[in-house]
């Protein structure tokens, strides 16, 4: 009976953690930038999520299109104005999207204030059910619901339209897709914006679960970015079997020691998993 | 490049004299430490620029070593409090409050000053040194330089803060005595630390330069521009990289361990991941590839951090006017303020006629980086 709980504790965690990855995925993927505001992007939607029930009294479900559309066009704007001129720096992303995200950080502080912010569960879904033997919450499971479905669109996007075709191409070769007349910029935006939008989607969904906080973004960036180091960076199936194995085992090993010991083990174990196989666990072979 | 060397060496000498002469005209005990806490953070700066302006290694995990010099130091000042603060048997007061019987072993040595001065160095050179022999063996590079050091410093302060029995947890180690050494009392609000902040400083940032200028500093220089095409030649990559990583941490170790005399305490906060990349913006802004630009980009940056948050108005804004000036700096300039100077200066002789000084000075210029350093 313990194990199972532990299963779906760590099912639970790596649905959340997959819901954030994938957007980070993406954009790494395809346009390799290190995009660091990417937890201030699950910051803004989580925010979103508090303003749409504060202000317009509209429930978190009917609230997550719009959330989605505005962090995308945010996503977009951020792609224009700054990573746009970046492409061909890469390690000069990471310090662009870190400034970026000490802005909207800092900005969504002055605009919604410092305290915590509580966004309400559906009422429909605060109802516990029973799985594995194990009583969790609908919530949870729509959650987990969410992320599949959200996985299994960016899957077909990707290898199923015109649209994921060019983005492929584009991450292969940028300039010889350019030859044959992809727009990478365009693409780029758009896969900016697309990664951006999930990424709000993601802040909106755990904010019923977790207190909304401008800091709230900083833990989830890291643990994204193990998930898709661990996955490898052009996997999407990879990214989630490692969202999987990175919720499991926090979940183990938080119950065997603490939180703190069970987070220092899954870092390190990425570190040494960093040096010998820099691709990642499920890295298919590419020619490069 | 005589000529242009001896340059370089006033303008250093000039700016370290400046900063040694600051409390003749700064009385105010409370200005001298803030001073004195800017130049800690310069060194610290100076160390980065080390690793990331002339090596090309994003060391996003500086702070790791600035914060194991810095408890190196406090472990030894604690152990010198007076009793008052202490358990029986001088046992350090956190330690009683957890419970802790008996001095761990590792703190014993800690008695000795000269041990823990030797350590506040040593400790974080080993770790650095270990870290970039697991990265640089296995021809870690770029991106994934930094992911791993970042992972590596959230590991070691998750650490510091789990063994709350050993390391005093959230709260750091407070309550220091204050530092006695060769007869004198480093009080922290008194000129005595300043100087001696002002001279570990000095002492830093000529070793800084003189490395660069060596013949393994320009290696380290051909390593950031054109790594295999140094390895095709025979040198052995990882060990000068190593090495770099080595003397930076060295540096920051002593930037720790001043940092803990200045403070009279220290905190996991100084390992923290908010401190270590803010030392990377300090030297984009100051410019990387300048030690003296980097030192001055923390101390201008920092400075201008604490003066703004103290003033009501700016307090709430400051954080979002750094992130921006921070965006354009790296989107307009990448070589931050000092490259910004260079250009100004090489344009000035080109007009008085040096058009070789112009040429020596865009040789240091960011390499375009080949598309091929993308993980595919």
């Amino acid at each position: 009976m313990e194990i199972m709980s532990l299963v779906v504790t760590g099912l639970s965690i790596a649905s959340i953690l997959l819901l954030v990855a994938l957007g980070l995925a993406i954009i790494y993927g395809v346009t390799g930038v290190i995009n660091l505001a990417h937890g201030e992007l699950v910051m803004i939607g989580a925010y979103c999520a508090w303003a749409m029930q504060s202000f317009f009294g509209l429930g978190l479900l009917a609230s997550l299109p719009l959330i989605f559309l505005a962090t995308a066009l945010l996503g977009w704007i951020i792609d224009r104005v700054v990573i746009r001129h970046l492409y061909d720096r890469p390690l000069d992303t990471i310090l662009a999207t870190w400034g970026i995200g000490v802005m909207a950080q800092q900005a969504v502080r002055l605009l919604a204030g410092g305290e915590l912010r509580y966004v309400e569960m559906p009422e429909a879904m605060n109802h516990p059910v029973s799985l594995l033997g194990v009583e969790i919450p609908i919530f949870r499971i729509f959650i987990l619901g969410l992320a599949v479905a959200l996985f299994a669109f960016t899957w077909y996007l990707i290898f199923r339209t015109t649209l994921g075709l060019k983005l492929r191409a584009i991450t292969q070769s940028r300039e010889i897709a350019s030859c044959f007349g992809v727009n990478s910029n365009r693409i780029y935006g758009l896969t900016f914006a697309y990664g951006a939008g999930l990424a709000g989607l993601a802040g909106a969904v755990v904010s019923p679960l977790k207190s909304v906080a401008p800091e709230m973004g900083t833990t989830y960036v890291v643990d994204a970015f193990m998930v898709v180091v661990l996955g490898g960076v052009e996997s999407l199936i990879g990214s989630v079997a490692s969202a999987f194995i990175i919720g499991q085992s926090s979940s183990a090993v938080a119950f065997y020691a603490n939180d703190t010991i069970a987070k220092a083990l899954v870092l390190l174990f990425i570190v040494i998993l960093i040096r010998f196989r820099p691709q990642g666990l499920f890295a298919a072979k590419v020619r490069s | 490049m005589r000529n242009r060397d001896l340059i370089q060496y006033l303008t250093y000498g000039g700016v370290c004299l400046i900063i040694l002469l600051l409390p003749v005209f700064v009385q105010d005990a409370f200005l001298l430490n803030k001073s004195a806490r800017y130049l800690v953070l310069g060194i610290l700066a100076v160390s980065l620029s080390l690793s990331w302006g002339y090596t090309g290694i994003l060391n996003l995990g500086q702070a790791t070593a600035f914060g194991l010099g810095s408890y190196c130091m406090a472990m030894a000042l604690k152990l010198r409090t007076i009793p008052i603060h202490t358990g029986a048997e001088g046992l350090p007061d956190f330690m009683v409050w957890n419970n802790v019987e008996k001095l761990p072993w590792f703190w014993e040595p800690f008695y000795s000053m000269p041990f823990a001065i030797v350590a506040g160095i040593a400790v974080p050179v080993l770790i650095a040194a270990g870290l970039g022999w697991f990265m640089f063996r296995g021809r870690v590079t770029g991106v994934y330089v930094a992911i791993i050091t970042l992972a590596f410093l959230v590991v070691v302060n998750l650490l510091f803060i789990d063994q709350q029995r050993f390391t005093g947890g959230f709260n750091g180690i407070t309550d220091l005595a204050q530092l006695d050494l060769l007869g004198f009392t480093f009080d922290a609000y008194g000129a005595s630390s300043y100087y001696l902040i002002a001279i570990c400083l000095t002492f830093c940032l000529f070793f800084a330069l003189l490395v660069t200028k060596s013949k393994a500093g320009l290696i380290l220089q051909a390593i950031r521009d054109h790594e295999n095409r140094v390895r095709y030649f025979g040198y052995d990559v990882a060990r000068y990289k190593i090495f770099a990583v080595s003397v930076s941490a060295a540096i920051a170790g002593v930037a720790g361990m001043l940092y803990t005399i200045v403070m009279e305490f220290a905190s996991p906060t100084f390992m923290g991941v908010q401190l270590s990349l803010s030392v990377v913006i300090w030297c984009a802004v100051g410019g990387r590839q300048s030690l003296l630009g980097s030192m001055l980009g923390a101390i201008l940056v920092a400075g201008m951090q604490g003066a703004l948050s103290e003033s009501e108005t700016f307090l709430d804004t400051w954080t979002l006017v750094m992130g921006l000036v921070f965006v354009l700096v790296v989107l307009f300039l990448p070589k931050g303020l000092a490259g910004a100077a260079e250009t100004l200066m090489g344009r000035l002789f080109r007009t008085s006629g040096h058009p070789s000084k112009t040429a020596a000075t865009t040789q240091g210029e960011a390499p375009a980086r080949p598309a091929a350093s993308r993980p595919t």
